[in-house]
């Protein structure tokens, strides 16, 4: 059965949706949020179907697809791989879970849509093609198609926050352009220099020209110039991540994008750096990324406790999870900084965790908005009276990120640390400062929210509404899930693993 | 013709095109700075001729260039002028120097 | 003993029922609790009457693959797990029970249930645990549990900090643990328990790891069992519903890090300086919680302070190589711990006060809670033929015997005071007359008085297990087919039996001459400096919050400013600075086209120069 189609429909279904939504009045809110809603749907069953076809046993490459799409200069009469770009969509295991992920975390995102109150047309328009180019940035496999992909998410969202944010929207905005716009020109600069001195984009076959200067057809690359590749494709992925102190963007992003956005934003768009870094970073040049360690896992561990201790004194919510999600992704890098089965298996865990976690910390902070219209710690005070179950929820997300076992964070944080101590255990140590931390700085602000005397009369206002259970449920039970039975993304993941291992030597 | 060298030509084309140069670059006029620059363009042709003539590789290319250039000057010319008789319109003057809209 | 993994689901089953249905059953979910609770506790027992006649018995299947290492998870049913089993499940059914009358007209009674369930659950769970990982894993849900019931009442500020407090500093213990854990992991290659056992005795882990690792399990210890200096959290932790404080504060959670030492007891024997570092900090927790205990007025309290000192006691015992008597003791003071604090639960529930200095006299009127009381009050003094008294024995024998002389007489000390605060708590809540206006106070419902009979019964009965006179059953059979846990029964010198028989009941008498016969000023400590100093706690509380929360909160605003002014400064001179090369560049915008031109042509002509002085070479 030729199942290549698939991935190209997966990708590109949203598109349809957006197209759907072209017809219909702007004045049909309604219309406009099921279409939006439904648009997501496909590819969310889609992917889904692949998970299952990986659960079966069945081969990944079953759906990979090539189709010949640029060639430039006048080598394809020699090889027509040679300096061609073509349309290829591939999947393996940790490509698939963040596909996966992403298109659960859509569908979501798009059920939290219901609180967005102007456009709605536009809106979800926008949130469709960056459903698009999140997903095209995982199925990609070859370098140029990957930065189109990511270049497609960078518009939508700017946009979205522009438009849709709250106060300081148009700030935000412009911060978000400018930092990734930055970014993508430093990766755009990596992409063209593999390109031009190896005449190939895609991923693989780099990996093993670049690695092999026996195969390489024009002047070799040397290791300063890997060196060199390696540093900017950190630096452009580390403002995606980010990496302190590439950060102040992304605390923008957090506080005046919609809530619903943030969740894709948090959940995925992130993790994009995450991704990039092990896809690339490690994939494409193994030997100089291993004696990166030591400066990933200060970097990381830097991350943490800033990021915690940050968190610690913040006064708006969405501060603090912007904070939280600075502390988080240190631990990404603490994992890769370990540079072991543990640590890498750990800082993916970590992606796929924090990913679910975040949404669902955003997801309720625009169940709080909507009905209290403040984000604020103190105005916030008690509200588990009012909503005792949404507070609770709140409580089980803040426990799930501050790593309680049973949840994802616990598996990821615990295996990042055992990968580090493995290999650092001073930088370590201090990293654990991070584990008491964020416990501190989390339970402050929840318990802010949920426990203690209500400072105001929170009359009127409803628990979780039928929509809004879909979402936490959802979550829950996938933060539930991977912290219970951790194989569900572990078996995924091995094939993955094994090839870096092999590729950092041991 | 033959006892013409390609220098000749080249010249002449020098000359143009420093004369029109001079003119695009001085005048106040709208009107001469147009003129001046289809001289630009014919000191061009010349050059386009006279290698498709002299050139290492001699063929017809280049004088068909030359062609399709005198018609793009024309037309060229004639979106100029409209755009300078619009700008006449809006500030009854055809000096350039008044003409900075751009500034900043 | 096959099924035994199937008795922690029982409450997990409760947990998860409440939480989704518990509203429709309102108060009748205490029932699915109890209910779910007793099978758990019926299947406890076979399993440890099973136990007295089989091996260990263990299993286990894989949880997560890393790489080529296999971490597992699974059960096992060992003397310690299949007691510890019984006892957890006991008091939880008990608590169960006793909730139903206590919290009666509690407005979130199903939630109530569900977190009981919740706690029950993990605690099984982790008394099952074969292996470090899942005992971490259990560890911190337990934590969990103790954290929600703790802040039940959350819409009190006090309730709020308590939770938040007792969360935190667990959590730093737990770190601890995390650490020590991991760091063995990969001297050993493996988080069994079996496998690091094997490997310490082989000797393949060096002498300072084993050193470093046991010290910082301790600490994981040290922060779930309320140790000096970890402690100020479980006093704090009295803010929860009473029942709690008997299930979680008293009998089980806490003695989690009794539990965990004993568990480890092959790791840590196998270093000096781990063993004499958790019987010296077992001692100090026992004196100082008791000397702290004297003068508190809040009820809760003072049991609260009893039990940290308990707990040091524990500890002692273990650090002294005494296997036996700690886990003796953690067995007979879960049971008049929990006595103690349901009665206590009997007296507030009756009059609706927690100070002492407000109480008085309620002998008569508690017909049935006073003499219950006086129970439990009697055994944990240890007043010779209850349970205390044979407890407590074991331990001063293993402190004499270990050869800590200091030791030894820092537990006598804290037995006296011991004695001493727990008459005067009788004293004052049961004897003499009411010093405030009470009305209606009534004895409890018989749902609540039940359970503490049965827990006065066993508070009597279960020192007789583990006896000089009576032969050393408990010990003997705890230490069966492991030479590495020490001997059944350690012989000690006659005379340790009297000091200690001597010492409590002198601190019984001079508490009765000071609060029952009141011949003796109540103002005995005179100074009121130690007093005071003691009443505050020896401002343990004060001295974290002005240093180390301080510091905390001073670098997170250091941190702020940094980020705020340096970081976000950097980059804004990175705007400005493209922002003024934007506005130069700007300037030479005059609008003149042929100003462009003539500069792009110099420009071409410069250009070309170049190009020709190079030979077309840049």
């Amino acid at each position: 059965m030729d199942l290549s189609y698939v991935l190209t429909l997966l990708v590109f279904f949203p598109v349809l949706g957006m197209v759907v939504l072209a017809f219909i009045p702007n004045t049909q809110e309604k219309t406009i949020k099921l279409v939006g809603f439904l648009a997501t749907l496909p590819t969310l069953l889609l992917s889904l179907a692949v998970y299952f076809h990986y659960l079966a046993g069945k081969s990944l490459e079953d759906f990979s697809v090539m189709k010949h799409w640029i060639q430039f200069g006048g080598f394809g009469e020699m090889d027509k791989n040679f300096f061609a770009v073509h349309y290829e969509l591939g999947l393996d295991g940790f490509s698939m879970i963040m596909v996966l992920l992403t298109s659960i975390i859509a569908t979501l995102a798009a059920v939290a849509s219901i609180h967005i109150k102007k456009e709605w047309k536009g809106y979800f328009m926008l949130f469709l093609l960056l459903e698009v180019g999140m997903l095209g940035v995982f199925a990609a496999e070859n370098l140029i198609l990957f930065f189109i992909f990511f270049e497609i998410t960078l518009i939508p969202m700017f946009f979205l926050i522009g438009k849709w944010g709250y106060f300081e929207k148009e700030r935000a905005a412009y911060s978000f352009l400018i930092y990734n716009g930055l970014g993508s020109a430093v990766l755009l600069i990596v992409i063209m220099v593999l390109f031009a001195r190896t005449g190939t984009s895609n991923i693989d076959v780099l990996a093993q020209i670049v690695n092999n200067p026996d195969q390489q057809m024009m002047a070799p690359i040397s290791d300063t110039m890997k060196f060199g590749l390696l540093f900017a494709l950190l630096v452009a992925f580390g403002v995606k991540l980010p990496i302190f102190p590439l950060h102040t963007w992304m605390l923008r992003v957090h506080v005046q994008a919609p809530p619903s956005i943030v969740m894709l934003h948090s959940g995925i768009l992130l993790k994009i750096g995450a991704f990039g870094l092990i896809r690339f970073g490690m994939g494409i040049f193994p030997e100089q990324f291993k004696t990166l360690g030591l400066l990933l896992a200060i970097l990381g561990v830097i991350n943490l406790l800033y990021g915690a201790f940050l968190a610690f004194v913040q006064k708006d919510f969405k501060m603090v999870l912007a904070y939280s999600s600075i502390s988080h992704m240190g631990i990404v890098l603490i994992g890769l900084g370990a540079m072991n089965e543990a640590g890498i298996q750990g800082a993916i865990f970590q992606v796929v965790s924090h990913g679910l976690i975040s949404a669902l910390l955003f997801f309720l902070v625009s169940v709080f908005y909507e009905r209290t219209d403040t984000t604020l710690l103190e105005n916030l005070g008690g509200i588990a009276k009012g909503m005792p179950i949404a507070a609770g929820f709140l409580l089980a997300g803040a426990m799930a990120s501050l790593g309680l076992p049973g949840m994802s964070g616990f598996v990821s944080e615990f295996m990042a640390f055992l990968g580090l101590f493995e290999e650092m255990p001073w930088v370590a140590a201090v990293g654990a400062i991070g584990i008491i931390m964020t416990a501190v700085y989390l339970l402050r602000a929840v318990l802010g929210i949920t426990f203690g005397k209500s400072h105001r009369e929170f009359t009127g206002i409803t628990d979780l509404r039928k929509v809004e259970w879909v979402p936490v449920i959802t979550l829950m039970a996938l933060i539930v899930l991977i912290g219970v039975y951790p194989s569900v993304l572990s078996e995924p993941l091995k094939t993955t693993l094994d090839a870096i291992m092999l590729g950092l030597g041991g | 013709m033959s006892g013409v060298p390609a220098s000749a030509f080249l010249s002449l084309a020098l000359i143009l095109f420093c004369i029109g140069l001079y003119g695009a670059l001085t005048k106040r006029n709208t009107v001469i700075v147009l003129v001046s620059i289809e001289l630009m363009l014919n000191a061009v042709n010349i050059n386009l001729v006279t290698f498709s003539k002299y050139g290492m590789m001699p063929n017809i290319t280049g004088q068909v260039f030359a062609l399709f250039a005198m018609s793009v000057a024309a037309a060229e010319a004639a979106v100029g002028l409209a755009i300078l008789f619009a700008l006449y319109r809006n500030k009854k003057s055809v000096n350039i120097d008044e003409m900075d809209a751009m500034k900043n | 003993m096959e099924n035994a993994w199937i008795i922690p689901l029982f409450p997990l089953l409760s947990f998860l029922f409440l939480l989704l249905f518990g509203k429709r059953f309102k108060e009748s979910s205490a029932y699915v609790g109890m209910l779910l609770t007793f099978a758990s506790l019926v299947y406890s027992l076979l399993v440890l009457f099973e136990r007295f006649s089989s091996p260990t018995y263990k299993q286990e299947g894989v949880w997560l693959t890393i790489g080529d290492v296999q971490l597992t998870a699974g059960f096992e049913v060992n003397q310690l797990n299949a007691l510890m089993l019984v006892i957890v499940s006991l008091v939880s059914f008990l608590v169960h029970t006793y909730s139903k009358g206590y919290m009666h007209g509690e407005e979130r009674f199903p939630v109530f249930y569900a977190y009981l369930g919740l706690f029950t659950f993990a605690m099984l769970g982790l008394v099952l645990s074969p292996n470090l990982l899942q005992t971490y894993f259990f560890w911190e849900l337990v934590g969990v549990g103790s954290f929600l019931l703790i802040g039940f009442y959350f819409y009190k500020d006090e309730a709020k900090a308590a939770a938040k407090k007792a969360f935190i500093m667990t959590r730093i213990g737990d770190v601890g643990l995390l650490i020590g854990m991991i760091l063995l992991f990969w001297q050993v290659g493996s988080f069994e328990y079996d496998a690091i056992f094997a490997a310490v005795a082989a000797g393949e882990v060096a002498q300072g790891m084993i050193t470093l690792t046991a010290i910082l399990i301790f600490i994981g210890a040290v922060g779930k069992s309320g140790q000096f200096p970890l402690h100020t959290w479980l006093p704090d932790a009295m803010e929860g519903p009473t029942p709690v404080s008997a299930l979680i504060h008293a009998a089980t959670m806490v003695a989690a890090g009794v539990y965990l030492v004993a568990a480890l007891f092959p790791l840590f024997t196998a270093s000096d300086v781990a063993l004499t570092t958790i019987a010296v900090i077992g001692a100090i927790t026992a004196i100082f919680a008791a000397s702290i205990g004297l003068v508190q007025t809040d009820i809760k309290r003072v049991l609260a302070y009893s039990t940290v000192s308990q707990l040091g006691y524990m500890m002692l015992a273990l650090g002294s190589a005494g296997y036996v008597a700690g886990v003796f003791h953690l067995m007979t003071h879960a049971f008049f711990k929990a006595l103690l604090f349901l009665a206590a639960g009997s007296v507030i529930h009756a009059v609706h006060t927690q100070n002492i200095e407000e109480m008085g006299g309620l002998w008569k009127k508690l017909r049935v809670t006073g003499p219950l009381f006086l129970i439990g009050t009697l055994a944990i003094s240890g007043v010779p033929l209850f349970s205390g008294f044979f407890s407590k024995d074991e331990i001063l024998i293993a402190a004499w015997e270990g050869g800590h002389p200091i030791l030894f007489l820092l537990a006598v000390i804290a037995a006296f005071f011991t004695a001493f605060y727990m008459f005067r708590l009788f004293f004052m809540v049961f004897t003499g007359k009411s010093r405030s206006e009470m009305k209606n106070v009534h004895e409890s419902p018989s749902l609540m008085t039940l359970p503490m009979i049965v827990l006065a019964v066993l508070a009597v009965v279960s020192g007789y297990v583990n006896t000089p006179w009576f032969g050393t059953f408990l010990g003997d059979w705890l230490v069966e087919g492991n030479e590495a846990l020490g001997h059944g029964h350690v012989e000690g010198p006659a005379w340790i039996m009297i000091v200690a028989t001597v010492v409590s009941l002198a601190g019984i008498y001079l508490s009765w001459l000071i609060y029952g016969k009141k011949s003796l000023s109540r103002n005995w400590l005179g100074a009121q400096t130690l007093y005071k100093v003691l009443y505050n706690k020896y401002y343990i509380d004060e001295f974290y919050s002005m240093t180390i929360v301080k510091v905390t909160k001073g670098f997170s605003h250091f941190l702020r400013y940094i980020d705020t002014y340096l970081v976000e400064g950097i980059v804004l001179g990175v705007t400005a600075f493209v922002q003024t090369l934007g506005r130069l560049g700007a300037k030479l915008q005059t609008g003149q086209v042929q100003t462009y031109s003539a500069v792009a042509f110099i420009g071409l002509a410069i250009l070309m120069v170049i190009f020709a002085l190079t030979g077309g070479y840049l």
